[in-house]
């Protein structure tokens, strides 16, 4: 009822407001349909659904004037697409705000997103592809006192679907810039930045103490020299138990997490290594929820890579977890040398390795080991702590690969990939142990595009995926061809012909199509999705297969 | 003044939190369970936890059962439920899991509820929250417990049975405790503990793990009685005869015929372990709002 | 409901009524490269025109949109007085990638980075790239989504039609 009537009043405010100031506010915002029809297709094992269609829509509209702002988003799920979980139903307006700012102060009501630095320790955000939304419902102040010191403090709670979660979250953070606020000049930039959580949820367990108000830390520090540069953060969160009544369900101990990267740079040339060390760092708006309910991000370590059979064997992280190691190196070979050629080349390579945490032992309450673990625990009978660097960790995932891309004149442009990636599958899908195991895979890429004639170019993608493990080898290509500046058609097959179940050795093939025009964009595809998971930005879902048209219209204005 | 409002609350936000030393065990933080064994009726709750012997996390879901019982006492009623082919059906050939511990009713109510496709072990405390928060994860079910145990009952359940072999007659008393308007149905079933078979726990598979309260059978589920109001003092008697054998053999034929890779291998009833349990639930909500538990033949 | 969608309705049309007029940046804060923040509202070009290219590290077509443009980048700016800005929605897993591959691919574009999507949603970009173009007075003049080899031409041709 209350989320009625504030609707309702919001809308009031945006129309009121919009006929007082006619002239000087603006309205704008963007709108998004996504629909998908499902057929059956035994072989792939796709379920048709009874609606045959499904539908997510999003309608954004926000209202600025001046200082002022405010906007809502309309959110139609009728019914969700079979990617997303099937809490999402209905329709509603899940998404209001009105934000004004006034001498360096930025007051926010209603729903807004946020986050503290890395988003270790705390991050509201969306993703609409993977149905993602944990905004918050509350207040939000920012203020920025003096150049170079940026406070802000935030109370709400967290969106899951379309309800709001029990746990009331409250959030703080400073940032200094210590060149700005101090006003000295020089080559060395210095910003630190501290961050603070809290959640609140009563305590309702009859049998275990918890804690009511759990605090999660963090501290940053960023170093800019020339083409150097340094962070890092460290976060702390503290004892957070589901609240279990079972002897073994409640785990004390505090979680912490470390991320450190270190970049040089300069004309023509890159290179980073970063690094990161999580343990028991899940943070929920609720004690006792599960994966929908995480408002911390850590972010996962790995390249997120775009071509499909790359991608095929993604890694997310293990926020309760991992030791993980990254470096990126970016090369461009001048033009007019031997390698560079006319145009020069650009090489990009990328290393990275995530492993398990030390392993220790769970006990129960007469001291006999009953599982092992990989994080930090501590209850009543056991209390283990992983070293900073283990020696028998487990290997989660691990890729090496090279990517060269080449204008070869001015029709003609190249790209080649060559990967090795292990994948802990497992692990990375939450499988028992000794399962699948790891997969292994060698992935090579070309992608090359040939412009044909002023505005028309045609491109081809050719990739080959070799594994013995997981579903076994794939090839897949992939024609495009597009007309600047309005239209692309595009076929693609997907070919599982290393399948070890030889009833399993499909072509998953797509056709698509759109049409684009200025900020309008309209695009209609038919074929089968393989079952799989699918992850934007480190964070994973299995989705289902499928087989059906599809519509997509995405337009601002 | 700006300045003094964003320190002020900057500082009251910074400063709130616990931290817990242990021991963390406070011995059932002085509940004591009510004395179910006296004459008055008492409310007690039902969780139905739908798991599956390949469900490594399920395990969990059981013993999260028992301790709310350990704290809670026979207020609380278990259930398990072994539903969906991915972790229910039987490994036939493989020497392990080979059991079909699931049944048609199991399997109706996980598709009616649409549970196990939200991912094992889940659960329903009273079936409330239903049609869009009633699928609980385990850690969620002490809250829904905490709930349910404060509402007031309007039914009061008893049950009796006399076995004779296999034969056997079960009654079940319903008195109104308060007058009702509603449309009730009332449910009675049988569920077998101590049974000693396959179970996927964790990382381990367990040959001797122990499965209790495992639905075998759906006995009625009807109209508690054809009017829809009722009086304070009201009493309904619904009176059961069953056969074992014949129920027994009737999951063996729904495992043959009409599971998804079922083997009939669902047999070895032991009515020694076994229990019946009667609920009546409110049809428009599906609400459970009062349920009773007694040993087979007692 | 049927009220509310009415009245979603009006604001519907109302705001295609006032996009009549030109929009205008939204107030909000990005990070630059050297860890500082700045308001979008606070980009210059003494009265040139101004694109803003929204795009990711991980994404394909927007660093081939502006690896393209980089080739011309500096006729475009002799003949037009355009600038610029690359605007990274990079989120914190790829963001510290974003000032290595800026500068090895030797992009001389202003970059700036937007890790939650604050501005990318005030602009109402649901999907990158999306390009938007800004008149001498910064107001959005045009925009465009997506990217296929050739609409560098097209965005050309837009900025030509503003450039005094």
């Amino acid at each position: 009822m209350i989320k009625k009537i504030s609707l309702t009043l919001t809308i009031a405010c945006l129309t009121i407001i919009c006929f007082a100031q006619e002239n000087s506010g603006e309205f704008h915002g963007d709108f998004d349909l996504n629909m998908q029809s499902y057929q059956e297709d035994k072989l792939i094992e796709a379920e048709p659904v009874d609606e045959i269609i499904l539908n997510n829509a999003y309608l954004n509209i926000n209202y600025t004037q001046g200082n002022f702002a405010a906007g809502l988003r309309y959110e139609s799920y009728l019914n969700a697409l079979l990617d997303f979980d099937d809490d999402y139903k209905g329709n509603g307006i899940p998404f209001r705000y009105a934000t004004y700012t006034i001498d360096g102060l930025e007051v926010t009501a209603g729903n807004y997103y946020e986050q503290i630095g890395s988003g270790l320790i705390f991050r509201s955000y969306e993703n609409k592809g993977l149905g993602i939304d944990n905004a918050m419902d509350g207040v939000r102040l920012k203020y920025i006192p003096v150049k170079g010191i940026y406070l802000k403090t935030f109370i709400g709670k967290n969106r899951t679907y379309f309800t709001y979660s029990d746990g009331i979250i409250r959030g703080a953070d400073a940032e200094v810039n210590l060149n700005e606020s101090l006003n000295f000049e020089s080559k060395t930039k210095i910003i630190v930045g501290q961050g603070f959580v809290s959640r609140f949820q009563a305590d309702n367990n009859p049998k275990f103490k918890l804690p009511q108000n759990i605090a999660a830390y963090s501290s940053r520090l960023n170093i800019i020299n020339g083409g150097w540069n340094y962070s890092g953060e460290y976060a702390i969160k503290l004892n957070d138990p589901i609240g279990s009544l079972t002897a073994e369900g409640n785990n004390y101990a505090n979680g912490n997490a470390l991320m450190s990267s270190l970049a040089y740079s300069q004309r023509g040339f890159g290179i980073i290594a970063e690094m990161h060390r999580v343990d028991h760092m899940e943070f929920r708006s609720e004690r006792a929820q599960e994966k929908q309910y995480i408002i911390n991000y850590i972010p996962t370590l790995t390249k997120q890579h775009t071509y499909t059979l790359l991608a095929l064997y993604p890694c997310a992280t293990q926020s309760e977890g991992e030791f993980g190691t990254q470096v990126d190196v970016f090369y461009k070979i001048k033009k007019g040398s031997v390698l560079g050629g006319k145009y020069g080349t650009k090489i990009s390579f990328n290393f990275s390795n995530i492993r398990s945490l030390e392993k220790g032992v769970k006990y129960d309450t007469n001291k006999n080991e009953i599982e092992e673990i990989s994080s930090s625990f501590k209850n009543d009978y056991t209390d283990f702590t992983p070293k900073f660097f283990s020696k028998n960790g487990e290997l989660f995932f691990n890729d090496i690969n090279l990517e060269i891309y080449k204008k070869i004149n001015k029709k003609m442009k190249a790209t080649g990939i060559l990967a090795r990636q292990s994948y802990n599958k497992d692990v990375l899908e939450g499988k028992t142990p000794g399962t699948y195991g790891t997969v292994n895979s060698t992935i090579a890429i070309a992608d090359v595009s040939y412009k044909i004639k002023e505005g028309h170019t045609v491109r081809v993608e050719l990739q080959e995926l070799l594994a013995d493990g997981g579903d076994g080898s794939w090839s897949m290509g992939l024609v495009e061809y597009t007309i600047s500046p309005h239209w692309f058609f595009a076929v693609q097959d997907m070919y599982n012909w290393g399948n070890h179940d030889v009833e399993k050795q499909l072509h998953y093939v797509n056709i698509n199509c759109g049409f684009l025009k200025g900020a309008n964009r309209i695009a209609i595809g038919y074929g089968k999705k393989r079952a799989g998971i699918f992850c934007v930005g480190g964070v994973c879902k299995e989705v289902p297969s499928a087989n059906g048209f599809s519509l997509t219209i995405s337009s601002s204005f | 003044m700006k300045n003094i409002i964003t320190l002020f609350s900057f500082i009251l936000i910074i400063t709130s939190c616990d931290v817990v030393e242990g021991p963390y065990l406070i011995d059932n933080g002085g509940i004591t369970p009510v004395d179910t064994s006296s004459n008055t009726y008492v409310k007690k709750v039902l969780i139905e936890d739908f798991t599956g012997h390949t469900c490594p996390n399920c395990p969990a879901a059981a013993k999260e059962l028992e301790a709310i019982h350990d704290v809670y006492g026979d207020q609380i009623i278990g259930m398990a439920l072994h539903v969906s082919t991915g972790f229910a059906a039987p490994q036939t050939g493989s020497g392990k899991f080979e059991y079909d511990f699931r049944t048609e009713w199991g399997t109706e109510w996980d598709d009616f509820f649409d549970i196990s496709n939200a991912g094992l072990p889940r659960g329903m405390v009273n079936r409330t929250g239903y049609p869009d928060e009633h699928k609980l994860g385990k850690n969620e079910w002490l809250a829904a417990v905490i709930t349910e145990l404060e509402k007031e009952i309007d039914f009061g359940i008893s049950i009796t049975s006399e076995m004779n072999e296999d034969e056997g007659n079960i009654t079940i008393n319903t008195e109104l405790l308060n007058d009702v308007i509603g449309d009730y149905n009332l449910v009675a079933c049988l569920t077998e503990s101590h049974i000693i078979n396959w179970q996927k726990d964790g990382q381990i598979e367990n040959a001797f793990y122990e499965h209790n309260h495992v639905l075998r059978s759906v006995l009625i589920d009807k109209n508690l009685s054809t009017s829809s109001s009722y009086s304070s003092g009201d009493e309904i008697i619904e009176p059961i005869i069953i056969n074992l054998t014949t129920l027994e053999q009737y999951n063996i034929d729904y495992s043959v015929n009409t599971a998804i890779n079922g083997s009939g291998n669902a047999g070895g009833w032991n009515a020694e372990n076994m229990s019946v349990i009667a609920y009546i639930y409110d049809n428009t909500t599906k609400e459970i709002v009062q349920v009773e538990e007694a040993h087979l033949n007692e | 409901m049927r009220k509310l969608l009415l009245t979603i309705t009006a604001v519907a049309i109302l705001s295609t009524l006032s996009i009549a007029q030109n929009r205008t940046l939204p107030s909000v804060d990005v990070k630059t490269l050297n860890g500082g923040s700045m308001n979008i509202t606070a980009i210059e070009n003494d009265g040139n025109p101004i694109v803003i290219s929204f795009w990711a590290t991980w994404c394909k077509p927007c660093k081939k949109e502006l690896n393209t443009i980089a080739e011309v980048y500096e006729d475009w700016q002799d003949e037009t007085g355009v600038k610029l800005i690359a605007l990274s929605i990079d989120d914190t897993r790829t963001m510290t990638k974003v000032a290595p591959y800026v500068n090895a691919s030797d992009w001389d574009y202003e970059v700036y980075l937007d890790p939650n999507g604050d501005l990318k949603r005030a602009m109402g970009v649901s999907t990158v790239p999306h390009t938007f173009l800004l008149n001498s007075k910064k107001e959005i003049v045009w925009q465009h989504k997506g990217y296929v080899d050739g609409d560098e031409n097209e965005l050309l041709e837009q900025i030509e039609k503003i450039a005094k």
